[in-house]
């Protein structure tokens, strides 16, 4: 008697949570069907596609995603399409993505747009998407192996350079530091993974410009830490020889406090000279850990010169007095839209090719500005 | 443990039982982590290390000291790590897109946490439904409800030093230029409060009642269901406030984070002596245990070691601490 009532009981419960989850859902389908009608009694019938695309995003975690789904309901708007967008919990959920995924597949949409959080779990997936004929557009992040013709095109900041904006105006900042240093000094990297592509291209980036930049100067530089970047560096130097030391944390799971501990245990550390955190996640990391050690600061004589990497509250915050010297931020938006009508295009018969959007470098000085400011969300 | 039953009284105990059991070598185990480590890291041993180790425990002991309830009546409580980001997140929204002021928001969310709590008492102890999955299913819809409510935005809790970002120096407050962990004080008089409640009022010695023998509490006229709802009712106040401590620390709470948390809480409980199969357990021992856990996981970055280690270590310690509670308990029963 009591096992039946408690049968009764659980299939009761998963029951509500199912509807639970369908009344979410309908929310918002019908939020975006009442947009799309809209636009379609505007628009007419000139456009041809009623086109249906599957976006698959890396989470919702940063207000990062929220301004690319801005622009992905912006082309949605414009071009008269309808989207769904999906994306699990939290980056580092690698598998609840890949299974997002191949639920979007097997929706057999017109097109899919995604942001992958791991580069080589969504393969598999990739290639029954290129069986199925169905179009993909990565966004934010590549798929560098991806099955030949799956992936139509990229769009993506180039990270790489993204990094390197950030090495170059803490590099300047700390030149002269550098140069009149008589003990080896420290650089520190907090990188929240080191699995999607963007963030290590990122992270590689920071350190293969900060690296050139200090030995064009005759310095010696070793880089130690992460065995991912360390050993994507070539001619690494010795760490004992070395006059510039840049170390690489990546702690074991994507969360604030993890990479706070990772940056404090850097900042301790009395030859440290510059942090850079390279995403949301990280540079916030990287201001809790200052919350109680206070060495970050403008002055590089006295302080630890900081970059972070996207917006945010907290980072612009930081950004305008000063803790952080600047960040680079990219354009999530353009880059939410701009994957949506690549998608269109393909749809439309029209060949497409990668789009590279810009990082660009902000700080209290320019903040403000109009090409600026659009992209730093909070 | 062993000076929660009567089961021990009359026996010869040991040196260690007597000066508290599993709580006492816990402690040492603490203590010889904080020697080992500042042992080996110089910069383990600055104060500021010390500080953020306090910062990053808060939210962890105030969900242990909750959970180390439900633990005693043999059951658990998985909701309250996706429940504490849920409860912040809540709390954090209305504060900064409603206009709330910082109290009714701080309010808000511990009511919502004992709202969860009542549901999940409901649901274990009204519904027979098993702890360990009643607790899952909330776990589940706290997860999705806090991105719900707040439309799946990062929230930030108003910052120091800004209009309504007084709580923030509840757990931290400078002078002269000092960082002073206030909250460890909060956390001593907490855990002080709850050692009472545990050990001399009814709601602390029917919810170890529960856990040892429901049935013959039952049968002695206790309001069993009542008991065992609140236990979840305390579980559920704490996780609420472990959600202000974790505002309060962190700048930006981020929806769909939090699962995991509870592991910790739970792990750090367990460690303490708070047994898995009810009855026993102490909230002493529970504050030990969750800074064997915050020890770990702050220190073994500063000696070197990748960052998965530390969940490597955690788990061999917790396997010690269980094996160690099961020896004691064959013993006692010997």
């Amino acid at each position: 008697m009591k096992k039946k009532v408690l049968a009764v009981l659980l299939s009761g419960c998963m029951a509500a949570g199912l509807l639970a989850g369908c009344g979410g859902k309908k929310e918002e389908a019908s939020d975006k069907s009442a947009d799309t009608k809209t636009e379609d009694t505007k628009e007419g019938s000139d456009k041809g596609g009623d086109y249906n695309f599957e976006v698959v995003v890396k989470s919702f975690q940063s207000s990062y995603w929220q301004a690319a789904v801005q622009g992905i309901k912006q082309a949605e708007e414009e071009l008269g399409v309808k989207t769904n967008t999906t994306g699990p919990n939290a980056e580092s959920d690698i598998a609840d993505q890949v299974n997002m995924l191949n639920n979007a597949i097997n929706k057999n949409p017109d097109g899919i747009a995604l942001s992958a959080c791991d580069q080589n779990s969504v393969l598999d997936s990739l290639q029954s998407a290129l069986d199925k004929k169905i179009p993909v557009v990565c966004f934010d992040s590549g798929v560098p192996d991806a099955p030949e013709g799956s992936v139509y095109a990229t769009v993506v900041t180039n990270n790489g350079a993204a990094g390197a904006i950030a090495a170059d105006h803490i590099y300047e900042t700390v030149k002269d530091k550098i140069a009149n240093a008589k003990k080896p000094v420290r650089v520190g990297e907090v990188n929240q993974d080191a699995t999607s592509a963007n963030i290590t291209e990122r992270g590689l980036g920071f350190i293969n410009r900060f690296k050139e930049l200090a030995e064009k100067d005759g310095k010696k530089v070793a880089v130690i830490g992460n065995d991912y970047f360390v050993g994507k560096v070539e001619n690494n130097g010795d760490e004992k020889s070395a006059d510039v030391i840049i170390e690489v944390a990546v702690p074991a799971q994507t969360t604030v406090e993890l990479c706070a501990t990772e940056a404090s245990n850097i900042m301790n550390k009395d030859d440290t000279i510059a942090m850079f955190g390279s995403n949301q996640v990280s540079a916030e990391g990287v201001l809790t850990a200052n919350q109680n050690l206070s060495v970050l600061g403008s002055d590089p004589e006295k302080n630890i010169i900081a970059a972070g990497f996207d917006a945010g509250k907290t980072i612009k915050a930081a950004v305008k007095d000063g803790t952080l010297l600047g960040a680079v931020t990219q354009s999530p938006l353009m880059q939410g839209k701009l994957s949506i009508e690549t998608l269109y295009k393909i749809c439309q018969g029209e060949t497409v090719e990668d789009i590279e959007t810009d990082g660009y470098w902000y700080d209290s000085t320019n903040m403000e500005e109009a090409d600026i400011s659009p992209n730093l969300y909070d | 443990m062993a000076n929660n039953t009567t089961k021990t009284a009359g026996r010869n105990r040991s040196v260690i039982d007597r000066l508290g059991g599993q709580k006492f070598i816990v402690l040492l185990v603490v203590i010889a982590l904080f020697i080992f480590f500042c042992a080996l890291s110089p910069n383990f041993r600055k104060y500021t290390t010390f500080l953020s180790i306090l910062d990053y425990s808060y939210y962890i002991t105030l969900m242990a000291i909750g959970v180390a309830f439900p633990l005693m009546t043999a059951g658990v409580d998985l909701s309250i790590g996706t429940g504490l980001i849920c409860y912040s997140l809540v709390g954090g929204y209305l504060i900064t897109f409603q206009g709330w002021p910082t109290w009714a928001g701080i309010l808000a969310s511990i009511v919502f946490g004992m709202a969860i709590g009542v549901l999940n008492g409901c649901l274990v102890a009204l519904m027979d439904l098993p702890p360990f999955l009643a607790t899952l299913c909330t776990c589940m819809i706290t997860r999705g409800l806090g991105s719900i409510i707040v439309g799946r935005v990062g929230i930030s809790w108003p910052a120091a030093g800004t209009e309504g970002g007084w709580f923030r120096s509840i757990f931290k407050i400078q002078m002269n230029g000092m960082n002073i962990p206030i909250g460890f004080l909060w956390i001593i008089i907490i855990v002080i409060i709850m050692t009472f409640v545990l050990n001399h009022t009814k709601i602390g010695r029917y919810t170890l009642a529960i856990g040892s023998n429901k049935e013959a509490t039952r049968l002695s006229g206790v309001n069993v269901k009542f008991y065992h709802i609140f236990a979840y009712v305390i579980s559920g106040f704490f996780a609420g406030l472990a959600a202000i401590s974790y505002s309060a620390i962190f700048a930006t709470v981020q929806p769909g984070s939090g699962a995991g948390f509870e592991l910790e809480a739970i792990g750090g409980a367990i460690i303490g002596g708070v047994s898995m199969s009810g009855g026993a357990g102490s909230i002493t021992g529970t504050l030990a245990g969750v800074f064997v856990i915050c020890l770990l996981k702050t220190g073994l970055p500063f000696i070197g070691l990748a960052a998965n280690w530390q969940q490597i270590i955690t788990g061999l310690v917790l396997i010690a601490a269980v094996l160690v509670d099961i020896l004691k308990r064959k013993k006692d029963q010997a």
